[in-house]
């Protein structure tokens, strides 16, 4: 089910991961996006999408949520994490057992709307400082390795 | 060459019409691309397809086709014509220079926040109305993750279980060649999200390149209903598509470009069977003609290995159409559905939507394609000048404007469907690059009608308009092109004529009649082509049979 995988990502002190199974990580592009996650505030928001299968929760399957969230995990700290993450998914079960039977579901928490921008284009000034940053850049293309027909 | 999957697609039986094959590779989708085939290309299919039909294992292969039904549905992208991505600022130009057009938005950095283009929620608005959809007036945007190197941040923001409109349907009309017909296609939904980028494989293939300048322009994913049942109804369900985008200015709707994509899938089943096929689906359809032919080779091959009791071989997949080879091949094989980990994107807020915005734009929409085509055939024409006047909404304006100043509406039809259409593609020029205007066009009409200049002088003047501009007035006045209707000075061209050619008349009286047609030559050209043909012919019949008795 969608979003373990964001828990495991959230909640925890990040070991190693790759961005891209294909990629070279030691750049600091990989340390920017590394930073964008533990910034982030998935953690705080509202998942409509979230499961429903009363108030027991499978176990989860670490080694199938790294392998989603692209990160390596050696066997002795899938066996670290497993009580970690299965400890974060009871707390959704309890949160599953509230009775919201007479309440509306709401799409999103902090529905304001309207937020809302004209068309007008507008060049990023600091190009430079982005192509800067690609990890393998060979003019004018982001070098990547060779991709096969595989998602 | 072929196998015999493929040339027994050459006569497939779906089509109404064994020529099928043929037919459409002269353009028969009215669609508004560059036609790319040749001549030659068009005589050879012509070729193999007359061999085929003769060939005895083909037959038993149509027989077995018609003991099947197609089950199609089409997925397609529509690329929005803003100028700006999505969720920055960026402009988006096809074409410029790779990685030029990015930002720290679009390439995923650290503390940038997505900020939603209006002008895409518009043009959402608007397709989701003109597919007759309900539109949700409280929708959000979801991530959906995967990783691949033309996605930057890792996810792409789409929207996932509370689509932007849903429930709808498209109305069309089938080519005329093809048996003609209406048909009305169910729309599953329509959805906002983001592009990626373009990857392409270098040459030596030891690496891929990446261009992110379309990461993050806005798509609209439509969702048909699996209605369609061949590769010519899918194929007019993804021209129609292209012409409501267009009418409605939300896209250019360009195939080659990518502007407009297609992924179809197709399963077939027994005729009478309730329960669907195994769902193969088929990717780079880059334009109608390759949708269509896609399509009906692959059902062919389905029910060859159906038929043959190896329906087994039949696997849920992704194809891809060879333009070359004219088959599909295998691209990836399905291990189950992938898990894209959808959630709400929480840097985005919800998309909230008022009855009034709503009824603003629908109140602003143009007349769609489908109205359009009802209007011209209630107004007398027949569907073939339905078809193509609707098919462009260029060729359409041009054609409103030129009846709105009161051309006949056959006439108007005729002028631009023939020698207008003609003088375009010769030039290679748009209806809106000419030079002639709907209102000369209109005047033009009526001076023939009128009797003023005669049908052949028409022509002359629509040509130098096409080409020069000005007004039907001013070129006949210049020019001295007033149709010549006085019976006297045809009259006196006449007899003129017969006293030059006196070997011709003695000729013309001892029998040979048919030198008609040189005396009536050698009075148009006296009078320089002004002379009513009519009144010509009657004068000179009279004059030529008169003397011999
Ligand atoms: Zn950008």
């Amino acid at each position: 089910m969608g979003g373990r995988a964001l828990i495991l990502v959230k909640g925890l002190p990040l070991p190693k991961h790759h961005i891209f199974t294909d990629f070279s990580c030691n750049s600091s592009s990989a340390k920017l996006l590394r930073l964008r996650r533990n910034n982030n505030s998935w953690g705080r928001r509202n998942f409509s999408t979230w499961a429903t299968n009363g108030s027991s929760l499978e176990p989860p399957d670490v080694p199938r949520l790294a392998e989603t969230a692209r990160i390596s995990l050696a066997p002795h700290e899938v066996e670290e994490f497993a009580p970690k993450i299965r400890q974060v998914i009871d707390w959704f079960g309890q949160l599953q057992a509230v009775d919201l039977q007479s309440v509306e579901p709401a799409i999103r928490a902090d529905t304001q709307g309207d937020n809302f921008r004209d068309d007008v284009p507008e060049t990023f000034e600091n190009r430079e400082a982005i192509i800067a940053a690609v990890p393998n850049y060979e003019e004018p293309y982001v070098k990547v390795p060779k991709i096969l027909n595989k998602e | 060459m072929a196998s015999t999957v493929f040339r027994s697609l050459q006569s497939f039986p779906f089509c109404l019409h064994p020529t099928t094959l043929f037919r459409r590779k002269n353009g028969i989708f009215y669609c508004t691309i560059k036609g790319k085939h040749s001549q030659t290309a068009t005589q050879e299919k012509q070729t193999s397809n007359v061999k085929v039909s003769s060939h005895p294992a083909i037959k038993t292969l149509d027989k077995i086709l018609k003991d099947y039904e197609a089950i199609i549905g089409i997925e397609t992208h529509v690329q929005l014509s803003t100028l700006t991505k999505a969720f920055c600022n960026c402009p988006y130009n096809y074409g410029s220079p790779p990685n030029t057009s990015v930002c720290p938005v679009c390439m995923g950095l650290p503390g940038a926040l997505p900020v939603l283009n209006s002008k895409v929620i518009d043009s959402a608005i608007k397709v989701g109305l003109a597919l007759n959809c309900k539109l949700s007036l409280n929708s959000k945007f979801d991530r959906k993750q995967y990783f691949y190197p033309d996605l930057p941040k890792g996810y792409q923001i789409s929207q996932f279980d509370i689509p932007i409109a849903t429930g709808g349907f498209i109305d069309l009309d089938l080519p005329v060649e093809f048996g003609g017909g209406h048909r009305r296609f169910g729309i599953t939904r329509v959805h906002m999200e983001e592009d990626a980028g373009k990857l392409l494989h270098s040459d030596s293939g030891s690496y891929s390149q990446v261009d992110l300048n379309r990461a993050g322009v806005p798509l609209l994913e439509i969702v048909s209903e699996p209605d369609m049942r061949n590769g010519i109804e899918a194929a007019e369900y993804a021209a129609e598509l292209q012409r409501l985008v267009r009418y409605l200015g939300v896209g250019n709707g360009n195939m080659q470009e990518g502007s407009l994509r297609c992924d179809v899938n197709i399963s077939i089943r027994p005729i009478g069977q309730s329960q669907f096929g195994t769902k193969v689906e088929i990717k780079n359809l880059n334009s109608f003609s390759s949708v269509s032919r896609a399509i009906d080779f692959e059902i062919s091959r389905q029910v060859q290995l159906h038929s043959q009791g190896q329906g087994d071989q039949i696997v849920q997949e992704t194809r891809l159409w060879e333009e070359g080879a004219q088959k599909t091949v295998t691209m990836r094989k399905k291990e189950g559905l992938a898990d894209y980990r959808y959630f709400p994107e929480p840097d985005l807020p919800g998309v909230i939507l008022t009855d009034e915005y709503v009824k603003d734009i629908h109140n602003s929409l143009p007349e769609l394609p489908e109205i359009k085509r009802r209007r011209y055939e209630k107004m007398g024409l027949s569907m073939q000048d339905v078809l193509f006047l609707a098919n462009d909404i260029n060729v359409a304006k041009y054609f409103d404007a030129t009846i709105a100043k009161g051309a006949d509406v056959k006439l108007a039809a005729n002028w631009i469907m023939g020698d207008i259409a003609a003088y375009m593609k010769n030039e290679k020029l748009t209806i809106d690059e000419i030079k002639l205007t709907p209102q000369e066009l209109a005047e033009l009409i009526a001076s023939i009608k009128a009797g003023t200049i005669s049908g052949k002088i028409g022509k002359e003047i629509l040509f130098e308009l096409l080409a020069k501009g000005g007004t039907v007035k001013g070129i006949i006045e210049e020019k001295d092109l007033v149709q010549i209707i006085d019976p006297a000075e045809i009259e006196k061209m006449v007899d003129k004529v017969l006293l030059d050619n006196p070997k011709q008349l003695e000729q013309y009286r001892g029998g040979k009649t048919k030198l008609q047609g040189y005396f009536a030559g050698q009075v148009m050209k006296a009078s320089k082509g002004k002379a009513n043909p009519g009144l010509l012919n009657k004068i000179l019949l009279e004059k030529l049979n008169a003397k011999s008795s």
